[in-house]
This record gives C-alpha cells, sequence and structure tokens, in this order.
C-alpha cells in the first residue's frame, strides 16, 4: 500500500472512531440512562 | 516449503482478537447495574439481594483469575478463553431465568464471575505478551488494556438501549449472544504457549519464586490500592457530587468522562511503558491520584472542577494494567504470566471490594466521604512508595532450575 493511503486511511480510521466516542458520549446523557444511575451505584 | 498451521496467528491478529474479547467481556460485566432497578421489581427481591451477588461476581472473579490464568499456562489459553464465555454465556442465559436468590447468586455471582476470569485481563493479556517483542509489548498491553476501557465504556448505554427496546430478560440474552461471539475468537488466542521460556520451570516452583520476590509483593499491593481507588471512585462519585449540590446529570457527565479519558490513559501509559521505566510511571500515576485527590477536595466544588478532576482520573484510571503485567512479563518471564498476573489481580479485586463496601460504610456511620477521601490519598502514597523499590530486571535462574 502507497504510503499516502496508509496515512489517508489511518487518519479516516482516527475520525472515525473519535466520532464513535463523541456519540457514545452524547448516549450518556440519556434520560433513562441517568434514572438507572442509582442501580450503577450499588454495583459498581 | 509448506507454512506452519498457526501462521495466520499474526501478533496482529491475536491483539485485535485480544482487544475485541475484552471489549465484549467487560462491558457486558459493565451493564449488571443496569439490571437491578428491572430484577428487583418483579421478582420483588432488596437490591442487598442483587448487589450481594455482584460482590459474589467480583470475588469469584479476583480468586478464579489466578487459576484461569495457570489452566492458560499450563493446557493452553484458547480453551480457557472458550470455556470461560461457556460459562459466562451460561451465567447469562440463567440469570435471565433465575427467580430465586440462590439461582441469582449462583448465575449473575458464580458463573459470570468464573467466565470472567478465563476472558479478562490475566489470559488474554499472558498471550499478548508472548506474541509480541520486549519493544513492543507494554504498547500492546496498553492497546488491550484500552480495549477492555472501551467495552466498559461503550456497552453501558447500549446494554440500557437494549433494556428499553426489548425489556430485561431479552436483553440479557441478547447481552449473552454479544458474550458468544468470544468463543470463535478463543481460537486466535490459542496459541500453542511457549515452555522454551520457563526454564524447566514448574507451577510450584514459579510460585514460590514470586513468593519470595520483593517487587511481586509491591505490585501485588499496588494494584489493591488500584482496585480501592477504582472502586470507591465509580460507585460513591456521582453520589459524593449530588450531595455537594451538584445536580444527577453532572455526575452522570463526570462517570462518561472517566469512561472516555480511560481509553487515552491506558493507550497512553502502555505506550510510555515500552519507552520508559515502568515502575516509575506506576510511581507517578500513583502519586498523581494522591495530588488529582487532594486538590480536588481543596478547591471548591462545581461543574468544571468535578468534571476536571474525573478526566485527570480517567487518564490515571486503568493505566496501570498495561504496566503491572508488562513489569510481571518483564520480571518473572512469559512462561506463568498468565498465573501471575492472575494473583496481582486478586489483589485489585480484595481492593475493588473493600473500597466500594468501606465508602458506603464510612459514609453511614460519619454521614460524609471525608475519611474515604483521605484513606484514599494515604493508600495511594504508600502504592507510590511500594512502586518505588520494584526492581525491573528480569530474574536470574540457574540454568536447569
Amino acid at each position: 500500500m502507497k504510503p499516502q493511503w496508509r496515512w489517508f486511511l489511518a487518519g479516516a480510521g482516527a475520525a472515525l472512531l473519535l466520532l464513535l466516542l463523541a456519540a457514545i458520549f452524547m448516549a450518556y446523557q440519556m434520560p433513562e440512562l441517568l434514572l438507572d444511575w442509582s442501580n450503577l451505584s450499588y454495583c459498581g | 516449503m509448506t507454512l506452519p498451521r498457526t501462521a495466520w496467528r499474526t501478533p496482529l491478529l491475536i491483539l485485535i482478537a485480544g482487544c475485541v474479547i475484552l471489549t465484549l467481556s467487560m462491558g457486558v460485566r459493565h451493564t449488571a447495574g443496569l439490571f437491578l432497578q428491572p430484577m428487583t421489581m418483579d421478582h420483588g427481591w432488596s437490591r442487598e439481594t442483587f448487589s450481594f451477588a455482584i460482590a459474589i461476581q467480583n470475588l469469584v472473579w479476583g480468586l478464579a483469575s489466578p487459576f484461569a490464568g495457570a489452566i492458560a499456562d499450563r493446557h493452553g489459553a484458547g480453551r480457557t478463553v472458550l470455556g470461560a464465555a461457556v460459562l459466562y454465556v451460561l451465567g447469562l442465559v440463567l440469570m435471565a431465568q433465575a427467580s430465586t436468590p440462590l439461582a441469582f447468586d449462583l448465575s449473575a455471582g458464580v458463573l459470570i464471575g468464573l467466565g470472567l476470569s478465563g476472558t479478562t485481563f490475566a489470559v488474554i493479556m499472558g498471550v499478548i505478551g508472548r506474541h509480541t517483542t520486549p519493544e513492543r509489548r507494554s504498547l500492546a498491553l496498553g492497546i488491550a488494556s484500552a480495549g477492555g476501557s472501551f467495552g466498559q465504556f461503550a456497552v453501558l448505554p447500549i446494554g440500557q438501549a437494549l433494556i428499553n427496546a426489548y425489556g430485561w430478560q431479552s436483553a440479557l440474552l441478547l447481552l449473552a449472544c454479544g458474550v458468544g461471539l468470544i468463543a470463535p475468537l478463543a481460537y486466535a488466542m490459542a496459541d500453542g504457549h511457549k515452555p522454551a521460556a520457563s526454564g524447566g520451570q514448574s507451577v510450584g516452583q514459579a510460585l514460590r519464586e514470586a513468593g519470595t520476590q520483593k517487587s511481586f509483593h509491591y505490585l501485588f499491593w499496588g494494584f489493591f490500592v488500584c482496585g480501592f481507588q477504582t472502586a470507591f471512585i465509580m460507585l460513591h462519585l456521582p453520589s459524593f457530587l449530588v450531595d455537594g449540590g451538584l445536580s444527577a446529570n453532572v455526575g452522570m457527565t463526570a462517570v462518561a468522562l472517566i469512561g472516555l479519558f480511560n481509553i487515552f490513559g491506558s493507550f497512553l501509559f502502555g505506550w510510555a511503558g515500552g519507552r520508559g521505566s515502568k515502575k516509575d510511571l506506576l510511581v507517578v500515576i500513583y502519586a498523581a491520584r494522591a495530588v488529582a485527590i487532594l486538590i480536588f477536595m481543596m478547591l471548591p466544588l462545581t461543574t468544571v472542577t468535578a468534571w476536571g478532576f474525573a478526566a485527570v482520573m480517567g487518564i490515571l484510571w486503568l493505566g496501570t494494567v498495561p504496566l503491572t503485567n508488562g513489569l510481571v512479563a518483564q520480571i518473572f518471564g512469559l512462561r506463568y504470566m498468565s498465573m501471575l498476573t492472575g494473583i496481582v489481580f486478586l489483589g485489585h479485586q480484595l481492593g475493588s471490594f473493600l473500597g466500594a463496601w468501606l465508602g458506603g460504610r464510612i459514609f453511614d456511620q460519619t454521614g460524609s466521604y471525608g475519611l474515604a477521601w483521605t484513606i484514599s490519598i494515604v493508600l495511594s502514597l504508600l502504592a507510590a512508595l511500594c512502586s518505588w523499590p520494584i526492581n525491573e530486571k528480569p530474574l536470574l535462574r540457574p540454568a536447569g532450575a
């Protein structure tokens, strides 16, 4: 694989990973998840 | 010339498979708390009944880890991961069917605890450690640790979404299907362990040798402190924030920040461990935790300080895993790495149990978490002091020993 393609794919992969992490982070703001916080604090 | 049958098991493939296994096993385990409310309401159980089974799970996980590691070292990690995955799936399926506290203790507590012991750090890190060069080992362990951290962070919202969409029983069965994916991945972990590196050492000799080494004891107690702090903070930080006048949403975001920064921290310290002294980095992590908690206690409690503390602790969260496991491999060699890291992990779980329980106990007795935070700072400093004299040099064994 040509180096420029390798860099492009690595960059695209990193960007997708960051988007995924951001989406998961936003999912933590779900009200349902928030309501169940008391459950987590019992069980770790 | 024909290639050996295992030629397809490249270090990269083993690393990817190990990351996915850790993501699944650590992630699904992390959703346990989500089932407390629906299960206790449906069965009419108390919260204590539920949390007792999860406490059993944590203890069984820790106690079984050295044995899972020893089985992996002796009979191969692939078989161990496969067997543990079956127990894990069985535990989740029976947990969905459990109608009595005893059945729940045996499924959610014992079976899932046993499943976790064979599908998490002790066994997986051993395989990855054996298939990477010493220069790249710490980075590889860091990537694997980041995989486990990613699972903890990512699977929790998925678990909640499944419960909302299909109900808790179906959600458990779907999570069991997810854990079932570990079974085919176990094939990549069947590494045909390499006894050549053992110097002919038996399990008993390896245990006696580790027991006589101060460095092993330092690693054990350092990991004990790590478990104490992570369990205490994860369980009690949100309550602490709400008690301090902040909203529950701030607490939830703090937990999300710990999970997010933990992924980067695990990778960062794994990478750094391959370039510098691992024990010095452990000293840095434990000392930085003490400083972070101290500053957090001294500053006024606001949303910014809470989130800042969560981000810093997230960076320092599981960075200890690649460093501690890497040191075990570096000092004692690879032959019994899974068993020895399993023993050190037992220290982590004992610390977790104490941190979770003592935090609540102290709050009930004194009406605040002040004493628990102070204990956490003192333990952190002791762990830093314990890590300082660790001798990182590989043990020299007489030929044939």
